[in-house]
């Protein structure tokens, strides 16, 4: 055998590994820079927590927990539903994948309302941007979370959309869109531990 | 009269040219603004009057000769911009992606690269100017350097969207999810404008240290991945050869070369 052949036959069996990968490889990358930069928005604040622990604990008191374990549940939720629907799509029942998404969508905009009225909440109070340290990386943290969520959107309405045209239905994408859900899902975990439970 | 293969070689010539000023133009200015002149790491921005005055003065000649070397070659930067442009028309998209990405670039170039140099300089020139006026232009520098973040979030995401979009594969895909990082990074200055000290000033370690490492390597691949597409470049309008297949073209000429 050539040594063109063997390259071409390790290159072919490299993609047969590929195709076994959840939805687009290529969305990996993100989902792994992305992450490094989030770690590092956790490490800043834990590192900030660390230098002025009794302020940021009596800030942290103007939270609603309840609120906080509502919106994680309402997002874990959505995580479920988007899982069913890369289901449905791999089973080919198309129609129930899409009511799936929609769910996905419901979801996400029930949490991004409980969220803006959470910030209503705590400005009314008094808490803003700028009235704390905490609060600084409360509202920082949460609004990026927001940013992700809305792109989001954008991905669930590409998902939608994919499933919606019988001849469009590309599985690989409708992966891709929901590992990007998942992305932001696991960072609202995360921020939820770190803002609202660690004491 | 010059035969189809020479005038592609001449045009592939060109952007080669094209390729190693955009080199030329990122290296400098990492020299200069790290370096000679030390603007970056950005200054803090609750300096007071006199404080703003020592600082113009610890940098006195390396902001006179760094931004010396800007205003000289700072026009570098139109074509590495062009060689961009260039490689958003080659794709499969709307001509509107190149248009709008280029536009934006270049209004931003004055008041995001040369503000900055026109204000930084003011402020060296007279050392004996009120502290209160060199504040002035300190402030007025550095916003406006930092004001134009906004341009690279949008130039991101015109640049993500093409690429995700196009069928001629002149970049990969993930260099669309990359872009995407990239834009987010952007919207992270946007409270350097309420926060003078802390985290999200403009000097902050989200404002500036987060996101330097990731401008860092966005810029050192998309310098990487305009290699990638000149070498493949075929100067026609359908999907460029994959980066493999070049290989594959080039590797029987290296065994040649190594038997």
């Amino acid at each position: 055998m050539s040594m063109i052949e063997e390259t071409t036959g390790r290159a072919e069996a490299a993609d047969d590994e590929v195709e076994r990968f959840p939805g687009d490889p290529d969305m990996w990358l993100f989902v792994v820079v992305e992450s490094l930069v989030f770690t590092s928005y956790f490490c800043i604040y834990l590192y900030s927590r660390t230098q002025h622990e009794r302020a940021f604990l009596e800030a942290q008191s103007a939270l609603t927990m309840s609120l906080g374990i509502v919106d994680t549940i309402v997002l874990l939720t959505s995580s479920w539903t988007i899982a069913c629907c890369v289901q449905h799509t791999n089973a080919r029942r198309y129609e129930t994948a899409r009511w799936f998404a929609l769910a996905t969508v419901g979801l996400g905009a029930v949490f991004f309302v409980l969220k803006v009225a959470e910030w209503a909440h705590l400005i009314r109070d008094g808490h803003t941007f700028t009235s704390s340290d905490f609060m600084q990386h409360f509202f920082f943290l949460t609004s990026i979370h927001a940013i992700h969520l809305i792109i989001g959107f954008v991905v669930l309405g590409v998902l939608v959309r994919q499933l919606s045209g019988p001849h469009l239905r590309a599985h690989r994408t409708i992966e891709t869109c929901s590992t990007y859900w998942h992305t932001v899902d696991l960072f609202w975990v995360v921020i939820f531990a770190l803002l609202y439970i660690v004491r | 009269m010059k035969s189809e293969s020479g005038r592609l070689r001449g045009a592939k010539r060109e952007l080669w040219l094209a390729w190693y000023v955009t080199v030329v133009f990122y290296g400098m200015y990492s020299v200069v603004f790290f370096g000679l002149s030390r603007t970056q790491p950005p200054g803090r921005p609750w300096l007071d009057p006199d404080q703003t005055v020592a600082w113009f003065a610890d940098r006195h000649w390396g902001l006179l000769i760094g931004f010396g070397v800007i205003f000289v070659l700072g026009g570098f930067s139109a074509v590495a911009l062009a060689l961009i442009t260039h490689s958003i028309r080659r794709m499969s998209v709307s001509p509107v992606f190149a248009y709008s990405y280029l536009i934006l670039y270049a209004i931003a170039a004055i008041p995001g690269f040369m503000y900055i140099c026109v204000a930084m300089t003011a402020g060296v020139m007279r050392p004996n100017r009120a502290p209160i006026a060199a504040q002035w232009l300190y402030d007025l520098g550095f916003l406006s350097f930092v004001g134009t973040m906004g341009v690279f979030l949008i130039g991101s995401l015109i640049w993500m969207i093409a690429v995700l979009i196009d069928d001629n594969r002149v970049f990969p895909k993930w260099f669309g999810y990359l872009n995407l990082v990239n834009a987010l990074t952007e919207v992270v200055i946007a409270p350097s404008w309420i926060f003078q000290r802390g985290v999200l000033a403009y000097n902050g370690a989200i404002g500036f240290w987060v996101n330097v490492p990731v401008f860092g390597l966005y810029t050192g691949v998309f310098i990487y991945l305009l290699r990638d597409f000149i070498q493949r470049e075929d100067f026609g309008t359908g999907p460029l050869p994959a980066p493999a297949d070049v290989w594959r073209r080039a590797r029987p000429a290296v065994e040649a070369v190594g038997a």
